[in-house]
C-alpha cells in the first residue's frame, strides 16, 4: 500500500472484501495508484484465487467495484479498481 | 421488434407519433407507457413521455385475455409454457441444477437477488410473441451459469448452517468496521435459512441507491460464506438498518399508486428496472389489487415490471 493514502475507507473495504473471499488471504495486496484525476486501486491475489474474485460472468468483480466505490464516496474520491494476477 | 418506441413532450403526442409511424388507428394498436413526463417545478414538464406501440396482433390479444390473473393461478400458465417447450416452469426448483435444489427447500417468500428467484419471475412473462424470442437466450444463459456453478462449488464437504452464518457475520462485521460505521451484527438461523442483520447508525452507504449496494454486499457475503465453504444448502439474506422492510412498504405504496393510474387510464405501464427482490414485492402487491395484472419483461439488469389492466 502507498504511504499517502487518499482513500483509506475504500482501501480498507476493498482489502477486507477480497481477503474474505479468497482461499489465500495472506497473498492479497491492494495498491493505491494516484494518477491525474482518478485514483486506481490495484488488487493482486494468490494463484488460483482470481476466478473467485471475478466470479461467474464478472458478477463478483462488479459487486466489489460497486461496494468499494460506495466506500470511496466517504473518502471523497472516485476510483477505478483493477484485478490482477 | 414489431414494437415502435417513441418519445414526445406528452403521452398523447408520443402515441400519435407512434401511430403515424405504424400507420394504424388507435384501436388497432397496443400501447405501453414506458415513461411519463415528470412534472417539474412550477408545472413545467421535465423529461419526455415515452411509449411503445405495436399493431395489435389478433392472436396475441386473444392470449392476453386468457392469461390468468394473479400468481395464485400461475399453474395454468405453467402448463402452457411447458407445452410449448420454451422454458422452465413456475417452480424454480425444476429449472435449477440439481445440486442447488435444497436451497429452495425453505420456500422463502421475499428473498434476495439469487438467480433462482429471477427465474421465478420469468413465469410472469406474458404471451406476447416478441417475448418468445427472448426465451431461448435466457435459458442458454442459465445453462451457462449452471456449468460455472459446477466448477465453482464442486467440493461436497458438508458445512453446518451455523458455520456459514458465522462466516457471513464475520464478513459483515468486518465490512461495517471497514466502512467506519458503528454497528452490531445479528445472526438468525432457521434451519437452512440464514439472515444476517446489521444494525447501527449511518448505514446508508451500505444500502445505496435503491438498495443496490446492499444487493452487491449480499452477493459478496454469499461468496465469502457459502461459496468459500462449499455450502449448497443454505439461503443467506443480508439486511442493513431494517432496509428491507422499509423498502417493501414503500414499494407496496408505489405499486398501488401505479395500479390506480393503470385502472384509470386503461393502458399498461412499465416501471423502472428493478432487482428481482423488488419485482417480486411489486408482483405480490399487484396480486392483491383487483383490476390489474403484472408481469416482468426484458433481461436483467433492465428487467422491469409491467402493470396491465386485467
Amino acid at each position: 500500500m502507498s504511504d499517502a493514502q487518499s482513500a483509506p475507507t475504500a482501501v480498507a473495504v476493498l482489502t477486507h472484501i477480497v481477503k474474505s473471499i479468497v482461499d489465500q488471504p495472506d497473498d492479497v495486496t491492494v495498491d493505491e495508484v494516484v494518477g491525474e484525476g482518478k485514483h486506481r486501486l490495484d488488487v493482486r491475489v494468490g494463484d488460483g484465487d482470481l476466478g473467485r474474485v471475478i466470479g461467474r460472468r464478472g458478477r463478483t468483480a462488479a459487486s466489489i467495484r460497486l461496494v468499494t466505490r460506495a466506500a470511496a464516496s466517504k473518502d471523497g474520491v472516485q476510483l477505478d479498481i483493477e484485478f490482477l494476477d | 421488434m414489431e414494437w415502435v418506441e417513441t418519445t414526445a413532450k406528452t403521452l398523447d403526442e408520443a402515441k400519435d407519433l407512434a401511430l403515424d409511424r405504424l400507420g394504424v388507428a388507435a384501436d388497432e394498436a397496443e400501447f405501453e407507457v414506458l415513461e411519463e413526463p415528470r412534472s417539474g417545478l412550477f408545472g413545467r414538464m421535465r423529461g419526455e413521455a415515452r411509449v411503445r406501440v405495436r399493431v395489435m396482433p389478433a392472436a396475441v390479444r386473444h392470449k392476453q385475455e386468457r392469461r390468468p390473473r394473479g400468481r395464485s393461478e400461475g399453474k395454468t400458465r405453467d402448463a402452457k409454457a411447458e407445452g410449448k417447450g420454451t422454458r422452465g416452469t413456475k417452480s424454480a426448483g425444476k429449472k435449477k441444477p440439481a445440486d442447488r435444489q435444497p436451497r429452495q427447500a425453505g420456500g422463502e417468500a421475499s428473498g434476495g437477488s439469487s438467480p433462482e428467484q429471477v427465474s421465478e419471475h420469468d413465469t410472469q412473462h406474458g404471451g406476447g410473441s416478441d417475448k418468445r424470442a427472448e426465451r431461448p437466450q435466457r435459458s442458454k444463459q442459465h445453462k451457462e451459469s449452471k456449468r460455472m456453478d459446477g466448477q465453482d462449488e464442486h467440493n461436497e464437504s458438508p458445512v453446518s448452517p451455523q458455520e456459514v452464518g458465522d462466516a457471513a457475520v464475520a464478513f459483515m462485521g468486518g465490512l461495517a468496521t471497514a466502512f467506519g460505521a458503528e454497528a452490531t451484527t445479528e445472526l438468525d438461523v432457521d434451519d437452512t435459512n440464514l439472515e444476517v442483520r446489521v444494525v447501527g447508525s449511518e448505514l446508508g452507504l451500505l444500502v445505496g441507491p435503491a438498495g443496490r449496494t446492499l444487493l452487491a454486499i449480499q452477493d459478496l457475503a454469499r461468496v465469502a460464506s457459502q461459496r468459500r465453504l462449499g455450502d449448497h444448502d443454505t439461503r443467506l439474506r443480508i439486511d442493513v438498518g431494517g432496509y428491507r422492510e422499509k423498502r417493501r412498504q414503500a414499494l407496496d405504496q408505489f405499486a398501488s399508486a401505479v395500479a390506480k393510474s393503470v385502472i384509470e387510464s386503461g393502458s399498461a405501464k412499465a416501471l423502472e428496472p428493478m432487482s428481482s427482490a423488488d419485482r417480486k414485492t411489486v408482483h405480490d402487491a399487484i396480486v392483491g389489487i383487483d383490476g390489474v395484472d403484472s408481469h416482468s419483461e426484458g433481461d436483467d439488469p433492465t428487467r422491469r415490471v409491467v402493470i396491465t389492466p386485467a
